[in-house]
């Protein structure tokens, strides 16, 4: 195991590409997340208020509130790291390189189990980044600085981590799949931000078939990932929220992950490297 | 002598193109084994499966009389088609993971690298190499682990002729050291030079096998000439024992079956009245024999 990671290591840390987009995630996660009282401010400037409510009162990084703000937030960010998972395994197959692994002596689940360690390397990096930042963002501004308060609602950050894995892991799926950086890349970004959208929407909403399908939309691939971790925001004017992680919620997330799994490993087994 | 590599009846199709048919083969320890054959013939498929990275369509394949398995891998040093590294990592860095995969070799890094001649450039990303750096890189990366088998397909390819030289001195010397070389080219010339045995492959079929020195002495042809051409051409049409008879611009080649020598062709032509102007032994080629072997495996096809 400490072999497979030292090797994944040694491809990771002189590349430019990677470093670049680790710090892009991470560095934007940063502004976004602390400027959180800013924006208010800024809101308070301009005249906005929410049903009558002043912006710059709206406890944001309260314990533990702030654990389901930030892991919400966050969640639009991660398709960086899904970049880096792509970019990663398509070189792999453009250089020819994971056939040259293989033909030197790992296996085929060896090479696959190294990407998998990058996923989990990349989750651990921006959870735990979450949870810092959340952590010193909180201490300044929180109301509440309890403990027990603090370590509460902890699970909101076990969903963040959930939710990337499972992100990256379908986009190794499509690296693997499509064998091109820009075709996997344009067709995740696409796929999350346009198609799947277009689509569930249609289910709930258009009256002519939402009788039939809305059923579905909860088991889409990214609307099931969303789902872990539900908007926060209206609980500030007063509406009910989901402020907990649902089972249901997380089952559906770990069969799509062990349908990604399964299916990259299917792929690799029958390919021709 | 142990067999190192057994190939029974190995079939890959790609679709409907069969490119290797049901080949069969064996490799012994210590063997400087070279796989001829045109390009597209199926020596690099053939490579590619039973390095793992080509699925069988079936057949099998064992190595060092067992089923293939990465563990076995890592006992070999191979560069198949095109050398493979990480552009943005340089020469030492690449090493450094095929060591790591290996499982061993570290140490050997700046040695293979001296040995290769890539010592003043091995702190030097991949990318800016030239082709014939590549390769020699891929042949460093081959030795890193100091394997007792070697597969090396195409391996002066891109390589200036004082680089062919050296590389070919450079697996003469490895298989000196008792290691097992498997060789794929379609350089004739070069399986010549360095090989003990070789299998021809033509369209996926093993089409001839054998040793290199068996096959360059059987059926060695001669040249004849006299000062009177057409008395020669009318005698050695009578003489029974050749089985090959061509007139060339001075003089006739032809070759002997079994049961005749020069010395029977010179007597019998001195007894009618013919006298030799030139007569010698000319040693057959790899390349004539090659083309001699798949141009009977093109009559049989069609």
């Amino acid at each position: 195991m400490i072999r497979l990671i030292e090797i994944e290591w040694l491809k990771l840390k002189n590349y430019k590409v990677f470093w670049i987009l680790i710090s892009m995630y991470l560095l934007g996660l940063l502004i976004i997340l602390s400027s959180g009282m800013f924006l208010m401010q800024f809101l308070k400037k301009q005249g906005a208020e929410f049903s009558g409510i002043d912006p710059t009162i709206i406890p944001l990084y309260d314990f533990p509130d702030v654990w389901q703000n930030m892991t919400y937030v966050a969640t639009f960010f991660k398709v960086i790291l899904a970049f880096i998972v792509i970019i990663s395994v398509t070189n792999e197959i453009s250089y020819r390189t994971m056939r040259q692994n293989v033909i030197e002596g790992l296996s085929k689940w060896e090479f696959l189990k190294t990407k998998l360690i990058l996923i989990l390397g990349l989750s651990i990096t921006a959870t735990l980044f979450i949870f810092i930042e959340g952590l010193i963002t909180g201490l300044i501004y929180s109301t509440v600085r309890y403990p027990k308060y603090i370590f509460s609602d902890l699970e909101f950050l076990a969903a963040y981590f959930l939710e990337v894995t499972t992100f990256l892991s379908l986009a190794l799926l499509l690296g693997i799949l499509l064998k091109r950086a820009g075709f996997a890349i344009v067709l995740i970004f696409m796929y999350t931000l346009i198609f799947e959208p277009m689509i569930t929407i249609n289910f709930e909403h258009n009256i002519w078939i939402n009788k039939y399908v809305s059923w579905s939309v909860p088991y889409f691939p990214i609307k099931a990932i969303n789902n872990l971790i539900r908007v926060p925001f209206q609980r500030y004017v007063f509406m009910e929220i989901q402020d907990f992680i649902s089972w249901k919620d997380v089952g559906v997330v770990l069969a799509w992950l062990l349908i990604y799994l399964i299916s990259i490993f299917k792929i690799l087994d029958k390919r021709d490297i | 002598m142990a067999t190192i590599l057994k190939i029974d009846n190995l079939v890959k199709n790609y679709g409907k193109i069969k490119a290797v048919n049901r080949l069969s083969l064996e490799v012994e320890k210590g063997a400087v084994f070279g796989l001829l054959g045109p390009n597209g013939s199926g020596k690099t498929t053939t490579l590619g499966v039973i390095l793992d990275v080509l699925k069988k369509t079936s057949g099998n394949y064992e190595w060092f009389g067992k089923p293939s398995c990465s563990r076995s891998r890592k006992q070999i040093g191979a560069i198949l088609e095109v050398p493979a590294f990480y552009p943005y990592l340089s020469a030492k860095r690449n090493l450094i993971i095929i060591a790591k995969i290996k499982g061993n070799g570290l140490e050997r890094i700046e040695a293979v690298l001296e040995q290769v001649g890539l010592s003043n450039r091995a702190n030097d990303p991949f990318k800016t190499y030239s082709l014939g750096m590549k390769q020699r890189l891929a042949i460093a990366a081959s030795l890193l682990s100091d394997p007792p088998v070697m597969i090396l397909d195409e391996p002066t390819n891109g390589l200036d002729p004082q680089g062919i030289a050296e590389i070919r001195s450079l697996i003469r010397s490895i298989a000196k050291q008792g290691k097992t070389i498997i060789l794929a080219s379609h350089i004739l010339d070069e399986v010549q030079k360095v090989c003990t045995h070789f299998a021809v492959l033509h369209r996926g079929k093993k089409i001839y096998s054998g040793s290199v020195s068996e096959a360059l002495n059987e059926s060695n042809s001669l040249e004849v000439a006299s000062r009177d051409m057409k008395k020669l051409a009318r005698q050695l049409k009578e003489y029974n024992d050749i089985v090959e008879l061509k007139e060339e611009k001075v003089l006739f080649t032809l070759t002997l079956n079994g049961k005749s020598s020069p010395y029977d062709l010179n007597k019998f032509l001195v007894g009618k009245g013919v006298i030799l102007s030139h007569l010698a032994e000319k040693k057959n080629s790899l390349e004539q024999k090659f083309l001699k072997i798949l141009e009977e495996a093109d009559d049989q096809t069609y």
